[in-house]
Parts: structure tokens; C-alpha cells; sequence
């Protein structure tokens, strides 16, 4: 079996790791790395659970080959907490009761988060596109909407 | 998934050896959107497939040009979020930027490339259509040589392409459509039937309130794609009207079918095809699409 070496930063750390050449980013970094937080819906880019931030841009990670990511730096939601405290968005969607069961939510999280580092005062529509790629099955989507601008809304008044 | 090996080569030539020598078992891999799902699934198309080529990092397949004589550029390798923003391809050709945000979500256009979009072999690729009508001509590279191939020619089948094993899509060419107004419109989502897929991008040339040039180009309709000369030819001269629109969709449904022949699936893609083209050629007119 042919191994491929793969040197990345993964939230802010510099990862190597041999890898097989064929791995969706998403077993690596679940099943290698131990990142539980993404999680595996679909599998074929429908449900953006699975999704990373790569480079500043949100990547289905179930549809990523794993060696292309290769000098990239990754973002899952295991790296926004800092020294034990929640990252605004985490926190504005425990304070909106905008999960359920949590599945989606990393992903959301995510999408929320990538959104709002390029534009940090989104109107509704440009949430909602951003989490477009993102499907909930049990809370919906107003709550998450609501914290996302509760975010936004406190970024800009700071 | 099969045995694979990865290989991320540093320049276009390096990239076209590899598809040289490995030609049958090596495929490009741009944002992977497609191929991944296909792999997963154990795709015949890609059985013998044994290398993936990465040519992210080929600096001739990103970014946008823009030549004095007005011909554009797009490297293959361009994201359908990237193309959806450019400044430059909103002023000269706006439906494309709309295609490409229309595809997937987020995350698939960040991945997504428009390469990819046009090799993939998808009757459903939505930038297609806006390349159809900008009259786009892809081009290709292999060490054999350099060759170009107009957009409607590359789609041969069901995920066949016009492209050899050992090509790879560099640029895609085209002249503004600054002075055209474009539309781009869509139906369905993807994961919905194949035959609601249907697009239609559309371009009006107006000459003092008048119609001086058309081009329709719908997406998903006829067999291969093209354009619609027969009910193009019936706005020249005119003035813009939801009717005249209306008429005009008729005449792309009766092409449908004379293309296509009569299908099962006839009673229903007709109207849709025909209410698709009078809501592009509105939209690009911006007149309301009831009178
Ligand atoms: C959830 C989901 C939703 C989607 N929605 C849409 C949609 O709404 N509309 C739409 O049109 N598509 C859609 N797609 C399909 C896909 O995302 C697009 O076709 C995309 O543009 C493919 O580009 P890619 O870079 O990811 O291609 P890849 O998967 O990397 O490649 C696709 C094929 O093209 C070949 N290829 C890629 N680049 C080149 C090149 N430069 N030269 C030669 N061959 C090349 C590859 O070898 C492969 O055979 C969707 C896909 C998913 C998973
Ligand atoms: S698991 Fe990746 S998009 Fe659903
Ligand atoms: S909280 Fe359960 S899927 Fe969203």
C-alpha cells in the first residue's frame, strides 16, 4: 500500500500524517485525527455536515481528497474554542436554543463563521446564502439565523 | 473507493506528461465535486482510473484576462465562487456570473470549477448555457499540441466529452457581452428529477428599443447542446414584449421536439421549456412576464 505524506495546519497547529493517497479529508480527520466534529450525513456534498474551512473558503470535506489539502490551513469547529471559552457564534447558538440533536451544527457553525470573517455585518439574505449548503433536520433554521445576526449585530456595535 | 495515487505537478507541462503517460488511467482533478461522488459510487466511466491529477496549483488554468480586442479569458481551474464575483465578468458577461451562483451551495461553488463543470460530461452543467450563448471556445492542451473546441461541441453524450484522454482544459475564450443584456434562469435542484433541469440563458442586442441581435441558449433540452437560430430569428427587428417572448418559447419547444422527437417526457418538459425561454428573454429585457 502506497502511503502519501501530508503536511498541513489544522486549526492553527501544523499536522503531518501519512495518509492513503485516495482518503476524503473527512476520514482523516475523523478517523486518523480523531475530529469528531465533523460529522458524515450524506456523504455526497448534499447536507454540509461535513464542512471545513480550507483556506478561508467552506469545503464539503466528504467530497475532499485528503492529500489535495496539502501546505493548506483547515478550519474545523474543534478550533474555534479558545482556552476554554466558546467562539461567539458557539455561544450565540447555545443562547438561541439553535440545535437539537447538534449533528448539523458544526457545519452551520462553520459556514456562519467563514461568512462573517469576510463580511463581518451580513444582511439576512447573505446569512442565509451563506448556510444555504447546510441542512437541519430537527430545529430549522430561524434560531441559527438569529444568532448568526446576534453575532453579527455585536460586532458592530463593538 | 479504488486504488488511487495522488500527484499534484508544479507546471502545465509536468501536468500534461503526466496525462500523456498515464493516458486512460489519469484524470484531472479540479475541485473534485464531481469526481468524488463518482468515485464513491464506482462509476464505470472511472473503473480503469488509476492517478488523480491535481492542477490546482497551475497558474495558467486561474484567473481572469481581458484582451484589447475585448476577448475574455477564464482559466479552467477558476471556482464557481470566483467566477460568480468577478468584477469583470459581471460587466461583460453577467449571466455567466449567475450560472455559476446558482450551482450547488456554498461549498460546492468554493470546490467547484468551471473545467469541471464543462468536462464532466453533465447535460445538467449549468455554466454551459451562458458559455453557449457567449459563443465560448475551450482550450485544450496535451503534448500533441493545442487545439480549441467551441462550448456546444464539447458535450458529446451522457458523460462523454469531447476530450482525449491525454487533454486538459487550460482557458475557456470569449467575446463581451457588455452590450448585450443577459438572463440566466433555472429550474429545479439537482437532486430533483433529470428532466427538471432545464436552463436557459438568453442575450438581447437592443438598437433603439429594437432587437438587433439574439442568442438563446437553453440548457438540458436538446439532445446536444446549441443554440436556437430558428426562434432567435423571430425577435430580430422587433420590440420587446412578454407576447412576442411567449412566441418565441413556442418556437424553442416545437425545436425541442423536432430535435428530440416525441418522448415520454414531452407532456411535461414542452411548457416548462417554453415558459423557461419567455422567462430568460423578459428577465434580459426586464419587462414583466405577464402583459
Ligand atoms: C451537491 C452537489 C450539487 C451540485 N449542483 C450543481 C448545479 O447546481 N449545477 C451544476 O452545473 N453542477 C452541479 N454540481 C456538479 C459539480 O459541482 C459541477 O459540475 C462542478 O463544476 C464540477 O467541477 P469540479 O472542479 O468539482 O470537477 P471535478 O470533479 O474535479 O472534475 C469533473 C470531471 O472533469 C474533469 N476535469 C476537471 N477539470 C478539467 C480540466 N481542466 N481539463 C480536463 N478535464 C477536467 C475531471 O477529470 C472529471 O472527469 C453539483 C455537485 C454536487 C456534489
Ligand atoms: S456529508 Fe458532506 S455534504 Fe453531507
Ligand atoms: S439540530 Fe439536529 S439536524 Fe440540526
Amino acid at each position: 500500500m502506497v502511503t502519501f505524506s501530508l503536511s498541513f495546519t489544522l486549526n492553527s497547529a501544523p499536522v503531518h500524517i501519512a495518509i492513503e493517497p485516495n482518503a476524503r479529508l473527512l476520514d482523516v480527520l475523523r478517523d486518523q485525527l480523531g475530529l469528531t466534529g465533523v460529522k458524515e450525513g450524506c456523504g455526497v456534498g448534499e447536507c454540509g455536515a461535513c464542512t471545513v474551512i480550507i483556506d478561508g473558503e467552506t469545503a464539503d470535506s466528504c467530497l475532499v481528497l485528503a492529500a489535495s489539502v496539502a501546505g493548506k490551513s483547515v478550519t474545523t469547529i474543534e478550533g474555534l474554542e479558545q482556552d476554554g471559552i466558546l467562539h461567539p457564534l458557539q455561544q450565540a447558538v447555545l443562547d438561541h436554543h439553535a440545535l437539537q440533536c447538534g449533528f448539523c451544527t458544526p457545519g452551520f457553525i462553520l459556514s456562519a463563521k467563514a461568512l462573517l470573517d469576510k463580511n463581518p455585518h451580513p444582511t439576512r439574505n447573505e446569512i442565509k446564502t451563506a448556510i444555504s449548503g447546510n441542512l437541519c433536520r430537527c430545529t430549522g433554521y430561524m434560531q441559527l439565523i438569529e444568532a448568526i445576526e446576534d453575532v453579527a449585530g455585536a460586532r458592530q456595535e463593538g | 473507493m479504488q486504488q488511487l495515487q495522488y500527484i499534484k505537478p508544479k507546471s502545465l507541462h509536468e501536468a500534461l506528461q503526466y496525462l500523456h503517460e498515464y493516458a486512460g488511467q489519469a484524470k484531472p482533478y479540479a475541485g473534485g465535486t464531481d469526481l468524488m461522488v463518482q468515485l464513491r459510487a464506482g462509476e464505470r466511466r472511472l473503473a480503469e482510473t488509476r492517478y488523480l491529477i491535481d492542477i490546482n496549483g497551475l497558474a495558467e488554468l486561474h484567473g481572469f484576462a481581458m484582451k484589447a480586442d475585448g476577448t475574455i479569458s477564464i482559466g479552467a481551474a477558476t471556482s464557481h465562487s470566483a467566477v460568480s464575483q468577478s468584477a469583470l465578468l459581471q460587466e461583460h458577461a453577467p449571466f455567466l456570473c449567475a450560472a455559476a451562483s446558482s450551482v450547488g451551495s456554498p461549498q460546492i461553488r468554493n470546490m467547484g470549477t468551471v473545467g469541471g463543470n464543462l468536462c464532466n460530461g453533465s447535460p445538467a452543467a449549468d455554466t454551459l448555457s451562458p458559455f453557449v450563448a457567449l459563443g465560448a471556445e475551450i482550450e485544450l492542451h496535451s503534448l500533441r499540441g493545442l487545439r480549441s473546441v467551441p462550448a456546444p461541441d464539447i458535450y458529446i453524450g451522457a458523460g462523454k466529452v469531447k476530450l482525449a484522454p491525454d487533454e486538459l482544459a487550460v482557458r475557456i475564450h470569449f467575446s463581451s457581452a457588455a452590450a448585450y443584456n443577459t438572463a440566466f434562469v433555472k429550474l429545479g435542484r439537482r437532486k430533483a428529477l433529470a428532466i427538471s433541469r432545464m436552463n436557459v440563458a438568453a442575450a438581447l442586442l437592443l438598437e433603439e428599443g429594437r432587437i438587433a441581435d439574439a442568442r438563446i441558449a437553453p440548457g438540458c433540452v436538446f439532445p446536444v447542446p446549441g443554440r436556437v437560430p430558428m426562434a432567435e430569428k423571430l425577435l430580430l427587428g422587433q420590440t420587446p414584449c412578454a407576447h412576442l417572448f411567449f412566441e418565441c418559447g413556442k418556437a424553442v419547444a416545437e425545436e425541442m421536439n423536432a430535435r428530440t422527437g416525441l418522448r415520454w417526457s414531452t407532456p411535461y418538459k414542452q411548457p416548462v421549456a417554453e415558459a423557461l425561454v419567455q422567462r430568460a428573454l423578459c428577465a434580459a429585457a426586464g419587462i414583466a412576464e405577464e402583459e
